[in-house]
């Protein structure tokens, strides 16, 4: 394809885009729509992701050790779970030493802990931490420690974490299944607009034909059309999802203290991989269709 | 430069459109073919421009059987055959100039040849002056020149035209058809499928005659041939 060729395709396909209007709006906005629910999924997924990582990396188990607990129950305590089998880890975490986690883990915002810094101040307690050999076994062995002697309450995440994961697997097939559903439609519709453009340039064509235009030399505005309109459909989500992400990373670090997120460029980067692709292929699948079955040449 | 030997175009299983068809067009020569309508002279000029496969017999374009053409041939054929259309077949979005140009530019020609071939061929149709107005603001006849311009700007050797004056008053057909006439002392050969009789006793050329499908005359310097 020569230069000045591609100039006129690219020409008369923003013509086209132009002439019609409300037909170009729609395709445009199908495709954001789709791709925006897509890229939303895709943020989602990535957090979700890094949460559980986050989680895994955390302790499975945490045992707090009663207030009130004499010496020989804590030391039968902790006969008992280091000579328990299903148990990998075993990590004993004084108060002194939760309380400097803490305080690093809630970094500039520390100063909420101020006031608490002297020993007879500090809210925390003893606690062992556990680590089972095999994840599944999380829910049975915490049962089983909380009738261990000395044991004041025992902390086994499940109860929170399967719902949570459960939750978004759910809403992630609702999300495909929608999702599938729209880029149909997308499809539909950018091949109903170049069907439009076919229609309007019908006399064009015929002569385009008759001084000799190849095949191809015809095809390529359309396709050009729909590739356009299926690139604007996919930057469009990006930037709403840029801007958005943002301020949600925003509003999160300010208000939920323990979350971490992955950085808005590094999200935007594996987006834009998936979507401005997804938004051509769009475009040029619904081109095609039309090309194919009314652009007679 | 067309020859034509045997040829038949059936159009499903009975009718014969065209039957026996044996024709040989030279270099240079202007040539009239005439008929009533039905009796084949579209589709003749289908099977010119290859919009039709003929049945049987053979067909040679440019010393080329076009039955042997591959469908991404056909629009390389069609650069070297100028076509003149009853209806004009103009874009009215776009002024006399970018109508001309348009055959040039979407066969892929640089800017440089576009500005070159443009006026030269709105020279010869004598429409200079009206290079930037729209085809609406123009007569028939200045409509039907740019139509003629458009098939000569990319120079091709053979000009068609399909009924020209078909939708013109009689003067302005002598016009047109002076036009093609002039073209082809120029050096092009021209092929003007029509049924105004007039025109074709005044301009004494070769007359094929068509009827229900058979070539039934051949003259040189002819007149327009009613069987009946």
């Amino acid at each position: 394809m020569r230069v000045r060729s591609l100039f006129y395709f690219l020409g008369e396909a923003v013509k086209s885009i132009a002439r019609n209007g409300w037909m170009s709006v729609a395709s445009i906005a199908v495709v954001a729509i789709t791709l925006f629910i897509l890229g939303s999924f895709m943020v989602l997924n990535y957090n979700v992701a890094l949460f559980t990582e986050d989680i895994k990396e955390q302790v499975q188990i945490v045992l707090y050790i009663d207030d009130d607990a004499s010496e020989e129950e804590k030391a039968e305590l902790q006969k008992q779970l280091v000579t328990h089998n299903q148990l990998e880890e075993v990590r004993f975490v004084s108060r002194e030493e939760a309380f400097e986690r803490l305080k690093e883990q809630l970094g500039d915002r520390s100063y909420l802990l101020e006031g608490y810094e002297n020993e007879a101040e500090n809210p925390l307690r003893d606690s062992y931490e556990l680590r089972t050999a095999v994840p599944e076994d999380v829910p049975e062995v915490g049962r089983e420690v909380e009738n261990f002697p000395g044991v004041g309450h025992v902390d086994y995440g499940s109860g929170v974490v399967e719902p949570l994961f459960q939750f978004t697997g759910v809403v992630r097939w609702v999300g495909l299944a929608f999702m599938g559903g729209l880029a149909v439609t997308a499809i539909f519709l950018i091949a109903h607009t170049i069907r439009l453009t076919v229609y309007i340039r019908r006399k064009e064509i015929m002569i385009m034909k008759y001084v000799g235009a190849t095949d191809w030399f015809i095809r390529w505005p359309f396709i050009f059309e729909g590739t356009i309109l299926g690139l604007i459909g996919a930057v469009l989500p990006l930037l709403i999802i840029y801007y958005g992400y943002q301020s949600a990373v925003e509003w999160m670090q300010s208000n939920i203290i323990f979350i971490s997120m992955i950085p808005v460029e590094e999200v935007i980067q594996e987006l834009l991989k998936v979507l401005l692709p997804l938004g051509v292929a769009l475009g040029i699948l619904g081109s095609s269709i039309s090309v194919r079955r009314f652009l007679k040449v | 430069m067309i020859e034509m030997h045997h040829l038949y175009k059936q159009f499903g299983s009975d009718i014969m459109a065209l039957s026996d068809i044996n024709l040989t067009i030279d270099r240079g020569e202007f040539i009239f073919i005439v008929g009533a309508s039905g009796a084949g002279k579209s589709t003749l000029l289908k099977l010119l421009l290859r919009e039709l496969q003929p049945s049987r017999g053979v067909l040679k374009i440019f010393g080329r059987d076009v039955t042997r053409f591959k469908n991404r041939d056909v629009p390389y054929l069609r650069r070297n055959i100028g076509m003149v259309f009853q209806d004009f077949r103009l874009l009215s979005d776009r002024n006399v100039f970018d109508n001309i140009a348009f055959a040039l530019r979407v066969i892929g020609a640089s800017k440089r040849e576009i500005r070159k071939r443009v006026p030269l061929a709105l020279e010869m149709v004598k429409l200079k002056d009206k290079a930037f107005k729209k085809p609406d603001e123009l007569s028939g006849g200045e409509q039907q020149r740019v139509g003629v311009a458009r098939a000569l700007v990319n120079r091709p050797a053979v000009v068609i035209a399909d009924e020209p004056t078909g939708n013109l008053d009689p003067d302005t057909s002598m016009d047109i058809m002076n036009l093609l006439s002039e073209i082809n002392i120029r050096g092009t050969t021209v092929i003007v499928a029509t049924h105004a009789k007039e025109l074709v006793d005044h301009f004494q050329k070769r007359v094929v005659v068509l009827e229900n499908g058979f070539l039934i005359s051949d003259r040189e310097r002819g007149v327009y041939f009613n069987a009946r």
